[in-house]
C-alpha cells in the first residue's frame, strides 16, 4: 500500500511537471464521457423496463373488427367499446383493463375555483396489472358505473391538504364523486400503457375513474378517437358504446406462453366469426403486441435520443482517440525518465503498477469532470428537448456505469502510451 | 571573403552583461582552412554562429563577399546560408525521419533546384564521402563516422563557398576523426573556405591558419602567413 | 519543402496520424450532418405560412365549469370575450376557432367531391369552425365567392357552406377553375381563400390544405382558440392585457397559453430546433477537441523537433518556410481526414435518417465543412508553429 502511495506521488509529480497536456487530456476525456453520459441517461431511462417482473406478460390486442374497408392496413391503435367487450369474454387473461385519458376540473365545493386535473378512465384490474401502490382505501369493487374515484397522493394533498381522504367527496366538473382510494407515490416510467403519440413520456393522471362512468358522463378522450361510422364522438353515453368509435387502449395479462397462444387463437376465431357476420370487411390482421415493444410498434420511439446515442458514441470515440494521442505525447516526453528508471532497476511489473496509479488518478479527475459536464448536458437537454425531461434522473446503476466507463477509458488512454514508453528499446532511449 | 570589423556580441540577462565577443576583427580569404581554438566558453561557437548568420551581433559589421549582412531580413539570411554556407555540427544533426538521400537533398530543395540537378549533386556528394550504397538508410542505421560523412555530404552538396564546422570530430573515435579530417582537407583543396572549431591541437596544426579565442578576443597566431604562402 | 517529403514525415508517425485522421473524419461527418439538420430546421422555420406571424396572437383556453362549455352559455361567453378583445386598443380583429393554427394534429375530417368520392377523397383535412371574423383576423385574400356569416341558412342536408384554401380546392377539384357551388360531402363550397399554414403534416406541402366553416359554437370539448390580429408591432402591448381582460369577462376559464403565431411556429418545430441546437453544440465541442488535438500535436512535435527545425534553418530554410511546412502538415492531414470524413458523413447520414428526418447530402456541404475544419486546424496550429520558428538555430543545433 505504502508502495502504491509512492506511485501515486510519482504520478502527481509528473503531472505537475507538465500540467497543460495533462489538463487537456482530462478535459477531452471529461467532455467525451460527460456528453456521452448525458445522452446515455435519457437513452437508458427511456428504454428501461418499468415492470421487469411482468413486462413479458402484458399485451395490447388489436383487431380490425370495424366498418373499415382497407387492404394491408394495420388495426386501429385504439379499440371501440364493443370490441373491448368482445375481447373481454375470452376468460384467458389473469387481468385485463380498458382505458383512455381525459381531463376535467375538480373542486371541493361550488365556491372554490376549479383546478384542472388529468383523468384516467379505466377498469379495476388496471391497478393490479401495473402494480399501482394504494396508500389508503381500495379500488372499485366491480366494473359498474359509480361516481367513485381514486386520486393520487399529490392531488389529495392539493385538494384537501392531507392524504387520508377516503370517504370524502369532491366535485369533478361539478358532479359529486366519493374518494374510495388514494394512490401512494407512483411513477411508472416510461408509462408504456399509454404509448400513443408519445404520451408514455408524460406524467400519469391525477384522478382515476371507472370506464363506465367516463362513458356515461361523456368524458371525451383527449388522446386519440376515431369514428369509422357516423357515431358522434361527443355522444359517448348514447352512441359511444355501440358505434365504431375507437378510443380505448386495452391491456391483457397473459401469464404463460400457452395462454398467449390461446389468446391468439381466440382473437383469430373472433375475427373469423365477425368476418362471417359481415362486421369485419378488411382482411384479418390481429396484433398482440407485448408491452415492451409497444413504443416501437406505434413508431413513437424517441428518434432524437437514438440519433444522439449514435452521435455521442462517435464523439466519445473521437475524444478517446484524442486523449490517447495527448497521453502518448506526454509519455514520450517522459520517455527518458521511464528508461532511466528501468536502467536503475525498475522491473516492468513495477512500471505497470506505476501505470495503474496513473490510471487511478486519471479516472478520478476525468470522472469528476464527466459528472460536471454530464449534469450540464442533462440540464441543457431538458431545456432543448423538454418532452424527455422526466427521464433525466440518475440512479446508482447509472452512476456505477459511468465510473466503469471512466475507468475503462482512463485505462485505454494510459495503456498504449505507457506500454510504448516502457517497452521501447532501453539502450536507444538513453542514448538519445 | 569574410571581413569582421569591430564586431561585438553581448549576452544580457537581467543582472549581468557578458561580452561573448569583443571588438573582433577578422579577415578570411577564399580557400583558407582556418582552425579556431580556445577554452570552453571563450566564444568560438558564438563566432562560428555569427559567421553562419545563425546568430546576430550587437556592434561592428560583418561583410560576406563584400556585402554587409547586418540588418538583412530573415529570408535574405536564409538564402545566404542556403547558397554560400555549409554547416557541419559536432552532433551531426541529421534529420532522423529522413533517409540519407533525403537529408542531403534538403538544402537543395530549399534552393529550388530541379530534380535532375539535385540528383546529380547528391550522387557526387555521396561519392565523395563514399556512402553511395547507403543512400536509403536512416541515420540511426549508420555509425557516427558515417553519419558525420553524411552531414559533410549534405553541407557540400550545395557547393557552398564556406564550410563552417563546429568540432566535427568531437563525437568520433580517432580513426573516424582522421577520415573526416582527410575529407575536409580534400574539400578545402577543391577551393572551399573552411572555418573549423576544434579542441584538438593536432587537427589545428593541419589547418592553414590558427586563430585562438580567449575571452572573446582573437589572437591570430599565424596572421598573414598562409596568405604569404598562398601567394608564393 | 516538397509534398513528398511532408508526406514521408506524416506517414512516419503512423499511429499518431491514424488517430488524427479518424478523428478528423468523424468530426467532419458530424459537422456535415449537424449543418444539414440546422439548415433543414432553418428552412422549416422560414417556409411561407401565409400568416402575419408577428402580429397575430393565439389564446388557447377552456371554461372550467360544465355549463359554460355548453350551448347557450358557451356562445354567449365567446361573443363577450370577442367583444372585449376587440375593444383593446390596437386590436384589428378577433375571432374564435375550434383549433389553433400551426399545430401538430387537431380536429380533422375527410373531404371529397360527392360526384367522385373514390378519386377525390382527402383524409385528415383540418376542419376549422370559426366566427365570421376569422378571415379578417388571418388577413387572407378572398379569391372566389363570398365569405359566409352566421345568418347563412343550411341547405336541405343541414350543411352550411365551406370555405376552402386555394390549394385544397385545387386538390379536390383538379379539373375545375371555378369552385363556388361545387358539392362536398360536408356541404357546398362557399368561397376560396388564399393558402395559410394549418397543421403540420407528415408529407410536406399538405400544410395549407384547410377548410373553414362558420358555425356558432355548440359545445367545447378540448378548449378553443381566440385569435386576434394587432396593428403592426403592437402584439406585445396587447398580449399584456389579454389575461386581465379575459378574466374580467369570465373568471371560470383556464388559459393554456397565449402566443404569437411566430412563437407557435417555433413551438411546432421545437423538437427539431432542440435537436439541431444540441448537434450544433456537440459539433462546436468536437471542433474544440480537434483544435486542442491539432494544437497539442503540433506543440509536441515542435518540442521534439526543435533540433530538426534548427538544422533546417541552418540549411537555409527561412522562418516563413518552416512555418508553412508546419501548417502544411496540418493541412495535409485535414484534407485526408476530410476525404475520409465525407465517406463517414454518408454512412452517418444514412444511419441518422433512419431515426430522424434528415435531408441527404448535397455536393457543396462537404466543401464548406472541410473549409471550416481546415480553418479550425489552421487556427490551432498557428500558435505552436509561430513559437516553433522562434527557435534559435544556433542553440537548437547545439542541443545534446
Amino acid at each position: 500500500m505504502e508502495q502504491f502511495i509512492y506511485y501515486l506521488k510519482v504520478s502527481l509529480k509528473s503531472i505537475k511537471r507538465a500540467p497543460l497536456p495533462y489538463a487537456l487530456t482530462i478535459l477531452i476525456l471529461s467532455v467525451g464521457l460527460g456528453v456521452f453520459f448525458a445522452n446515455a441517461t435519457f437513452y437508458y431511462r427511456l428504454n428501461s423496463d418499468p415492470l421487469p417482473d411482468k413486462s413479458d406478460k402484458l399485451f395490447f390486442p388489436m383487431t380490425l373488427i370495424t366498418p373499415y374497408e382497407c387492404n394491408n392496413c394495420l388495426p386501429p391503435r385504439v379499440l371501440s367499446y364493443s370490441n373491448v367487450q368482445k375481447l373481454s369474454n375470452s376468460g384467458i387473461p389473469s387481468a385485463q383493463a380498458a382505458m383512455y385519458s381525459s381531463a376535467g376540473y375538480a373542486r371541493l365545493t361550488l365556491e372554490n375555483l376549479p383546478t384542472p386535473v388529468s383523468l384516467r378512465v379505466t377498469q379495476r384490474d388496471f391497478f393490479e396489472m401495473f402494480e399501482v401502490p394504494i396508500l389508503h382505501g381500495t379500488v372499485w369493487s366491480d366494473g359498474s358505473a359509480e361516481n367513485q374515484v381514486l386520486v393520487t397522493k399529490a392531488t389529495a394533498l392539493s385538494l384537501f391538504g392531507r392524504t387520508d381522504v377516503v370517504g370524502e367527496s369532491i366535485l369533478l366538473d361539478d358532479i359529486t364523486f366519493s374518494v374510495i382510494g388514494v394512490l401512494n407515490d407512483w411513477q411508472m416510467l416510461p408509462r408504456l400503457y399509454d404509448a400513443n403519440g408519445r404520451n408514455h413520456l408524460s406524467e400519469g393522471a391525477d384522478i382515476y375513474l371507472p370506464l363506465e362512468t367516463g362513458y356515461d358522463l361523456n368524458y371525451l378522450s383527449n388522446t386519440n378517437s376515431v369514428s369509422y361510422d357516423d357515431t358522434d364522438y361527443r355522444q359517448l353515453a348514447t352512441e359511444g358504446r355501440a358505434g365504431a368509435l375507437h378510443q380505448l387502449q386495452f391491456w391483457v395479462q397473459l401469464d404463460t406462453p400457452a395462454d398467449q397462444q390461446r389468446y391468439q387463437q381466440f382473437m383469430l376465431r373472433l375475427a373469423e366469426d365477425e368476418k362471417s357476420a359481415g362486421r369485419h370487411p378488411a382482411p384479418i390482421n390481429n396484433q398482440l403486441v407485448p408491452i415492451t415493444e409497444i413504443v416501437d410498434y406505434f413508431g413513437d420511439a424517441s428518434g432524437d435520443i437514438e440519433a444522439f446515442a449514435l452521435v455521442t458514441l462517435l464523439f466519445l470515440v473521437v475524444c478517446l482517440l484524442n486523449a490517447i494521442h495527448l497521453a502518448l505525447n506526454r509519455y514520450l516526453s517522459n520517455q527518458y525518465e521511464f528508461s532511466l528508471r528501468r536502467a536503475l532497476g525498475a522491473s516492468r511489473s513495477q512500471l505497470q503498477l506505476q501505470m495503474l496509479a496513473d490510471v487511478l488518478l486519471m479516472t478520478i479527475f476525468s470522472l469528476a469532470g464527466a459528472l460536471l459536464i454530464a449534469y450540464a448536458g442533462v440540464v441543457l437537454m431538458n431545456a432543448l428537448l423538454p418532452q424527455n425531461s422526466l427521464f433525466s434522473s440518475w440512479d446508482i446503476a447509472l452512476i456505477i456505469a459511468l465510473v466503469m466507463a471512466a475507468l475503462i477509458c482512463s485505462y485505454i488512454v494510459t495503456l498504449y502510451p505507457s506500454l510504448r514508453a516502457s517497452f521501447g528499446s532501453l539502450n536507444q532511449q538513453l542514448k538519445e | 571573403m569574410i571581413t569582421l570589423t569591430n564586431l561585438s556580441k553581448i549576452f544580457r540577462t537581467e543582472l549581468i552583461e557578458t561580452h561573448a565577443l569583443r571588438n573582433v576583427n577578422l579577415q578570411v580569404n577564399e580557400g583558407e582552412f582556418v582552425a579556431l581554438t580556445g577554452p570552453s566558453g571563450s566564444g568560438k561557437s558564438t563566432l562560428l554562429n555569427i559567421l553562419g548568420t545563425l546568430e546576430g551581433f550587437d556592434e561592428g559589421d560583418y561583410l560576406l563577399d563584400g556585402k554587409s549582412v547586418n540588418g538583412l531580413p530573415d529570408s535574405e539570411l536564409s538564402k545566404l546560408r542556403n547558397q554560400k554556407i555549409g554547416f557541419i555540427f559536432q552532433s551531426f544533426n541529421l534529420i532522423k525521419d529522413f533517409s540519407i538521400y533525403d537529408n542531403i537533398e534538403l538544402p537543395l530543395r530549399y534552393r529550388g533546384l530541379k530534380a535532375k540537378e539535385r540528383k546529380d549533386r547528391i550522387e557526387s556528394a555521396l561519392e565523395l564521402v563514399g556512402l553511395q550504397a547507403r543512400r536509403n538508410y536512416l541515420p540511426s542505421q549508420l555509425s557516427g563516422g558515417q553519419q558525420q560523412r553524411v552531414a559533410i555530404a549534405r553541407a557540400i552538396a550545395g557547393q557552398p563557398r564556406i564550410l563552417l564546422a563546429d568540432e566535427p570530430t568531437g563525437n568520433l573515435d580517432s580513426l573516424m576523426a582522421r577520415q573526416v579530417m582527410e575529407l575536409l582537407e580534400q574539400i578545402n583543396k577543391q577551393g572551399c573556405t573552411i572555418l573549423m572549431v576544434t579542441h584538438d591541437p593536432d587537427q589545428a596544426r593541419r589547418a592553414s591558419r590558427n586563430i585562438q579565442i580567449v575571452d572573446g578576443q582573437l589572437h591570430d597566431s599565424t596572421l598573414y602567413e598562409p596568405l604569404a604562402s598562398q601567394s608564393a | 519543402m516538397s509534398l513528398s517529403l511532408l508526406l514521408k514525415v506524416i506517414l512516419h508517425r503512423k499511429i499518431v496520424t491514424t488517430l488524427l485522421l479518424v478523428q478528423l473524419a468523424i468530426t467532419l461527418a458530424l459537422l456535415l450532418n449537424s449543418i444539414l439538420l440546422a439548415n433543414q430546421t432553418h428552412q422549416q422555420l422560414n417556409q411561407p405560412t401565409g400568416l402575419e406571424l408577428e402580429n397575430t396572437l393565439l389564446v388557447q383556453l377552456k371554461p372550467t365549469t360544465p355549463q359554460l362549455r355548453q350551448h347557450p352559455a358557451l356562445e354567449d361567453l365567446m361573443q363577450r370575450q370577442i367583444d372585449a378583445l376587440q375593444n383593446i386598443p390596437n386590436v384589428v380583429a378577433a375571432s374564435y376557432s375550434n383549433q389553433a393554427l400551426l399545430t401538430q394534429g387537431g380536429s380533422n375530417g375527410n373531404l371529397y367531391d360527392v360526384e367522385r368520392e373514390d378519386t377525390s377523397n382527402i383524409e385528415s383535412v383540418p376542419i376549422y369552425t370559426t366566427s365570421p371574423e376569422f378571415f379578417d383576423v388571418l388577413n387572407v385574400e378572398v379569391l372566389q365567392g363570398e365569405l359566409p356569416s352566421y345568418s347563412d341558412a343550411p341547405d336541405e342536408n343541414g350543411h352550411v357552406g365551406i370555405v376552402l384554401t386555394e390549394s385544397l380546392a385545387k386538390a379536390l377539384f383538379p379539373e375545375q377553375t371555378s369552385f363556388v357551388g361545387l358539392q362536398l360531402n360536408r356541404g357546398p363550397v362557399r368561397a376560396v381563400v388564399s393558402d395559410f399554414y394549418g397543421q403540420r403534416k407528415r408529407s410536406p406541402g399538405n400544410e395549407t390544405l384547410n377548410s373553414i366553416q362558420v358555425i356558432p359554437p355548440e359545445s367545447v370539448d378540448w378548449g378553443y382558440t381566440l385569435i386576434l390580429r394587432t396593428t403592426q408591432g403592437q402584439a406585445n402591448s396587447v398580449r399584456e392585457q389579454l389575461t386581465g381582460t379575459l378574466q374580467q369577462v369570465e373568471p371560470n376559464i383556464e388559459v393554456y397559453y397565449i402566443r404569437t403565431l411566430a412563437e407557435q411556429q417555433r413551438e411546432l418545430y421545437s423538437n427539431e430546433y432542440g435537436l439541431a441546437s444540441l448537434l450544433a453544440i456537440l459539433t462546436a465541442l468536437m471542433l474544440l477537441v480537434t483544435m486542442i488535438s491539432s494544437y497539442s500535436s503540433t506543440h509536441f512535435h515542435v518540442l521534439k523537433r526543435n533540433q530538426e527545425i534548427g538544422v533546417k534553418r541552418a540549411l537555409g530554410a527561412s522562418k516563413g518556410l518552416i512555418f508553412l511546412e508546419l501548417l502544411s502538415e496540418g493541412w495535409i492531414c485535414t484534407l485526408a481526414g476530410a476525404i475520409l470524413g465525407v465517406g463517414c458523413a454518408l454512412i452517418l447520414n444514412q444511419s441518422l435518417s433512419q431515426v430522424i428526418s434528415l435531408p441527404s447530402l448535397n455536393w457543396w456541404l462537404p466543401l464548406v465543412t472541410s473549409a471550416i475544419l481546415l480553418l479550425s486546424v489552421t487556427l490551432a496550429t498557428w500558435y505552436p508553429a509561430a513559437i516553433a520558428i522562434r527557435v534559435s538555430p544556433a542553440t537548437a543545433t547545439k542541443a545534446l
